[in-house]
């Protein structure tokens, strides 16, 4: 397998030049990227390197390609932009059902009267349980859809801000590599955080996000961000952003902390 | 607490600009994605033509991918790389799915007569400044990685093609490529 993953690897360079010979490959490759962060960077590496080629053999375009497009585009609606992360509500916990009437019935058959009130008992005490479980399931359910509620309102919320007549995006190398990127609206006193290429870290460690006052007013936890999703994280919207605020992140012990200790520090970016 | 500054959206910021811009026109600000297009038409219809090497059906091919940019521009997202390899990726991809069919592909071959194959990247790449860097780092390579790379990039060959039109063996021409972008890369400093 190990041999197959390094045959699929080498490939980075041919997926970025579009040279792969089937649909089928590109969907085995993109298989492959999923799982792997240094093939991502590889990648992308290649397509920026790809796009200064691209560059070097710019030739003026007809005139009347420039009238034929901006036609197109009075007319045309634009699509907003894919969010599939709402599908992830929580799991449902599956009932057991009446499980053991069969063995009941063939003890019937061997037993006097008197086990057949225990079983009977037996059976009942089961029937109750299961009864238990269904309510138990169906509250579980009723969170699920409570959840999956808050994530579309989170994610409208998200949405809002990105799209906000007054959004700026600003986006930092952090000291440890990989990227941080705001999209900031001051009139929601909003922002949204993703990142991308942040290395992964040791056992016990997580990154954490910060939302910094000006100097002498509060530093406030943000939340830890999420395990990266093919190295990126977010968006997380973070909401009450005052002017002279400052987001950062930091590398904390698993569980956060209250405050951020100063060398955990990798990236300072003005969030306002 | 302030070290290091951020970069913003400033013109001379080319790649921070044109996010930006792309952003706007995200939103359906018409006037930013003319300022989109004023920047990237070149290099989309450029590159398009190379690739597909027929002038009218190039410029259809480049309209297509300009309106594509258009409605997708919420999807571009800044943290996977920059507006300009959204957009030539996008444009690139086209310009392959035109010539891959068979019958595409059968018509193009007929033009090579007028118009060379692109083994000389030398002679393909303009002569602008800007493009004078990524000369000399292309002369940093070896031949048979230039040939590779400009045979799939520039000629829309896949790599099975490319192995085919130089005699090579698939495994040999995919490290080829993937060797020569990583020293186009550091060459041209990308990060």
């Amino acid at each position: 397998m190990a041999l197959l993953r390094n045959d699929q690897h080498t490939l980075t360079g041919v997926y970025a030049l579009d040279a792969l010979d089937t649909a089928a490959e590109v969907a085995r490759f993109e298989r492959h990227l999923n799982r792997c962060d240094s093939c991502t960077g590889e990648v992308r590496g290649f397509r920026e390197t790809a796009t200064r080629l691209a560059m070097a053999v710019a030739q003026p375009p007809p005139a009347s390609l420039r009238a034929a497009v901006m036609a197109d585009v009075a007319r045309t609606r634009q699509v907003p932009a894919t969010e599939d992360r709402a599908r992830h509500a929580r799991r449902m916990a599956r009932p057991t059902l009446l499980p053991r009437l069969a063995m009941a019935g063939a003890a019937l058959g061997l037993a006097a009267a008197i086990v057949l009130a225990v079983v009977l008992v037996n059976t009942n005490k089961q029937l109750n349980q299961t009864q238990q479980q269904l309510g138990q399931t169906q509250q579980e359910l009723s969170q699920a859809k409570r959840q999956l509620i808050l994530t579309q309102t989170q994610l409208a919320a998200i949405n809002a801000v990105r799209t906000a007549a007054d959004a700026t995006l600003v986006t930092k190398a952090t000291k440890i590599g990989g990227r941080v990127t705001l999209v900031k609206s001051a009139a929601k006193r909003q922002l949204v955080v993703t990142t991308s290429g942040l290395p992964p870290l040791k056992a016990g460690k997580v990154y954490q996000l910060w939302l910094i006052g000006a100097p002498g007013h509060k530093i406030r936890s943000e939340g830890l961000l999420a395990t990266p999703r093919g190295g990126r994280t977010g968006p997380v919207l973070i909401s009450g952003v005052l002017a002279g605020d400052t987001l950062g992140v930091s590398v904390q012990q698993a569980g956060g902390s209250i405050q951020p200790t100063l060398p955990a520090v990798i990236v300072l970016i003005p969030a306002a | 607490m302030r070290a290091s500054e951020p970069e913003s959206l400033r013109p001379e910021e080319g790649d921070q600009y044109l996010d930006g811009l792309l952003a706007r026109a995200a939103r359906g600000d018409q006037a930013a994605f003319e300022a989109v297009y004023d920047t990237l038409a070149g290099p989309v219809y450029g590159l398009i033509l190379r690739v597909v090497r027929d002038p009218a059906q190039s410029e259809e091919v480049s309209q297509e991918v300009l309106l594509e940019v258009w409605r997708t521009a919420a999807r571009f997202d800044p943290a996977k790389g920059t507006a300009a390899t959204w957009v030539l990726t996008i444009a690139h991809r086209r310009a392959v799915d035109r010539v891959r069919s068979a019958a595409a592909a059968t018509a193009r071959e007929q033009r090579t007569a007028e118009v060379p194959v692109p083994h000389d990247v030398a002679a393909i790449v303009e002569a602008s400044l800007d493009a004078q860097r990524v000369r000399e780092c292309l002369e940093g390579l070896t031949e048979a990685q230039r040939e590779s790379i400009a045979l799939a990039y520039y000629g829309g060959f896949s790599y099975r093609q490319v192995g085919e039109r130089l005699g090579t063996a698939l495994s040999t021409i995919k490290t080829r490529i993937r060797d020569g972008l990583i020293r186009m890369r550091d060459c041209l400093g990308v990060s």
